[in-house]
């Protein structure tokens, strides 16, 4: 009895390996430290945004290495192993198609993973550099999108990036020498398919990965901002751990996105146009939709002409940009009850439309040109 | 003055015990409760509220508002529920409390004491740092900057037969094939294409405006004249706007036909001239030749888009 009592509360073969381990780097303390952050208020399925974007990040490093198994980054074999990935390798068009959509999904959680952050009033004060770290990862995850589109080399990759780069170009002074950089000579060709793919497979994933860490790092630093309504005894009493409520929430998020991506990519899987060439033939360029509203902007005759270019190619956005930057430097009244800011909810309605009504007239014309 | 963690706790008649845990609010960060244990060994842990602690007499000592009857009222800890700082993060959390005793301190190593010149070893790490990546640069800069300025390419390009134009003012594609070579790579052939107008004198007009076009190599040297009464009118297939290609199309609107961009609508008469849309100059006229058995011939010129004067490129 004593004996058989004494083998029960030994520690079993993967116990111990857990305790050697835990003996020498505190993974113990360092799950505790990670599971136990408090959420003031307690755990939202709106804070799920951040945890989602994580997610699809990692499954697009998962397929992308796997895309890599059977891609060649050169004009003359680009088309066709994409083309072999859809249609000769098993499961090859899936992995492509989920890769494809993963980053609409991550387009989409961005904006949505914004917009909760400016709603709740987040990026104020203590969170001012967890936002501008937020606003580099924004620029990464739509350089990926960029980068991304024109490794397959079909018509619509080409095209999308030659008008990209020519609108770099018109950036004053450094645009002419970003866009050979870009282009790696004065016309788009192979260097301009090695450089995107270096910066798409290696550059960029070494930015996101370590701004997220960074990100990440000065959130828990300053701890969650909690919701913008509130005494501190209520949101005391609603408050709980990061671990288990959130997590749930998250997961459950993480499983729906999955979920879509996998839906979309068998519904809509990816097909390629004809190879890329300098004649566009019938195919009317068009970019990734989440650039469609930029690209219907430059439709516009007010932003025609040389400096209308200029203004809504390069100025406004970059103008927009900068301002969110200063964002949080320039909006100091610690309020952060969005109703009780009508202008940061009118603005972001305003912004939500233009963006909606550019990206559904673009949609429109497309029809009209046919 | 903070108590030390192990100071005595009193109460109105006499001692209850010292104090053996303290517990933080995570909103306000401050102290809330102190832990007194109870005197005699093994003795209970109860809760008291910071604001029952009446009086903090020194560092050793605390007066609680309460008699030792009292204090037995106070709940007892329930460790269960309950994290130590260490589990938890809660970010300036510990900036508030110094439950300590004292400064924890360990001996600086004797090669440590009394070094003068800190300062002085961490701007050198610094230097021997750039002195590193300097070097890099340059070398890094060119190593990248190597395609991006190429000379131009004056070669003759032959695209077809002029016998192909038999209206006058409609735009004609022609498609020739031209090689590329690239870094390593094998000369490839890639697939380009112009438009050819045989113009009328209006239109040769409105493209030259009774002058010859010259065209100059990157020396500055006239490489090329187009004739302003030459009938044959090539234009550069990208379009001046953003690059894309643009086609030769009747529309309800202009039921003769225009160039017509699909990518941002700019629309272009006979002549290259910018009826509407964003465009910010006229289609580019390229250097064409045409000979005695109709064949035409040009220069596949490339300039810069979305820029009013043309800037070569190719």
């Amino acid at each position: 009895m004593n004996n058989q009592q004494r083998t029960a509360n030994e520690p079993n073969a993967l116990e111990k390996v857990v305790d050697f381990v835990d003996e020498r780097v505190g993974l113990k303390t360092l799950q505790a430290k990670m599971l136990n952050e408090p959420v003031p208020g307690g755990s939202r399925w709106a804070y799920a945004f951040g945890s989602c974007l994580l997610f699809i990040f990692i499954l697009q490093v998962v397929t992308g290495i796997l895309l890599m198994f059977y891609y060649v980054p050169s004009t003359d074999h680009a088309y066709d192993s994409t083309q072999y990935i859809i249609h000769e390798v098993e499961y090859g068009w899936f992995l492509l198609s989920y890769h494809f959509w993963g980053s609409s999904a991550m387009v989409v959680m961005v904006f949505a993973h914004m917009s909760q952050v400016f709603l709740w009033g987040a990026y104020k004060k203590p969170r001012e550099l967890i936002w501008l770290v937020g606003l580099a990862l924004f620029g990464i995850v739509m350089a990926f999108g960029f980068t991304g589109y024109l490794l397959p080399w079909d018509q619509r990759a080409y095209w999308a990036t030659v008008v990209g780069v020519e609108i770099m170009d018109k950036t004053p002074i450094v645009g002419d020498f970003m866009a050979r950089f870009l282009k790696g000579g004065p016309t788009p060709g192979q260097m301009t398919l090695s450089r995107f793919f270096v910066i798409h497979v290696m550059v960029l994933p070494a930015g996101l990965m370590g701004l997220a860490g960074l990100h990440i790092f000065l959130f828990r630093k300053a701890g969650p901002a909690g919701p913008f309504r509130g005494t501190p005894e209520e949101l005391k009493a609603k408050t709980d751990y990061f671990f288990p409520r959130q997590i749930w929430k998250d997961i459950v998020a993480m499983a729906t996105v999955f979920l879509i991506v996998c839906s979309l990519a068998f519904i809509e899987p990816v097909t390629l146009l004809e190879q890329a060439t300098p004649d566009p033939g019938d195919y009317h360029p068009e970019p990734e939709w989440y650039f469609l509203f930029l690209f219907q902007l430059l439709r516009l005759k007010m932003f025609g002409g040389e400096f209308g270019q200029f203004l809504g190619a390069i100025a406004i956005p970059g103008a927009f940009m900068a301002f969110l930057a200063a964002l949080p430097f320039i909006d100091t009244n610690p309020q952060r009850d969005i109703f009780k800011r009508p202008i940061a909810l009118v603005g972001w309605i305003v912004i939500m439309l233009g963006i909606l009504i550019f990206t559904v007239s673009a949609i429109i014309n497309r029809e009209f040109l046919h | 003055m903070q108590p030390k963690l192990t100071a005595k706790a009193r109460s109105s008649d006499g001692e209850v015990g010292k104090i053996s845990k303290v517990i933080m609010d995570p909103i306000s960060h401050e102290v809330s409760h102190v832990v007194v244990q109870e005197s005699e060994s093994q003795g209970q842990e109860r809760c008291v509220p910071i604001g029952d602690v009446q009086e903090i007499l020194s560092e050793e000592e605390i007066v609680l508002r309460c008699s030792t009857s009292e204090f037995g009222q106070f709940p007892i800890l329930n460790r269960d529920q309950y994290v130590t700082t260490h589990e938890v993060e809660i970010a300036h959390l510990e900036d508030n409390i110094h439950v300590n005793p004292g400064e924890v301190l360990v001996p600086l190593p004797c090669l440590e004491r009394d070094v003068p010149r800190r300062t002085f070893f961490t701007n050198m790490t610094h230097a021997i740092g750039a002195l590193i990546a300097l070097p890099f640069a340059f070398p890094v800069l060119k190593y990248l900057m190597k395609p991006m300025y190429k000379p131009y390419d004056n070669a003759w390009f032959n695209v077809g037969s002029a016998k192909k134009l038999t209206k006058e003012n409609i735009g004609y594609q022609f498609k020739f094939n031209r090689g590329f070579k690239e870094a390593f790579m094998p000369e490839q052939q890639i697939e380009k294409n112009i438009w050819v107008v045989k113009a009328t004198e209006e239109v040769k007009k409105a493209v030259y405006e009774g002058e010859d076009r010259k065209f100059y190599d990157d020396k500055g040297d006239v490489i090329w004249v187009n004739k302003a009464n030459s009938p044959f009118i090539g234009f550069s297939g990208k379009c001046p706007h953003l690059g894309c290609g643009y086609k030769w199309r009747r529309t309800k609107n202009y039921p003769d036909g225009v160039f017509l961009c699909p990518c941002h609508l700019s629309i272009y008469d006979e002549a290259g001239k910018v009826i509407d849309g964003p465009a910010p100059r006229a289609l580019d006229v390229l250097p064409l030749d045409v000979n005695a058995g109709g064949e035409i011939k040009i220069i596949d010129v490339e300039y810069k888009a979305g820029v009013k004067n043309q800037i070569r490129l190719l």
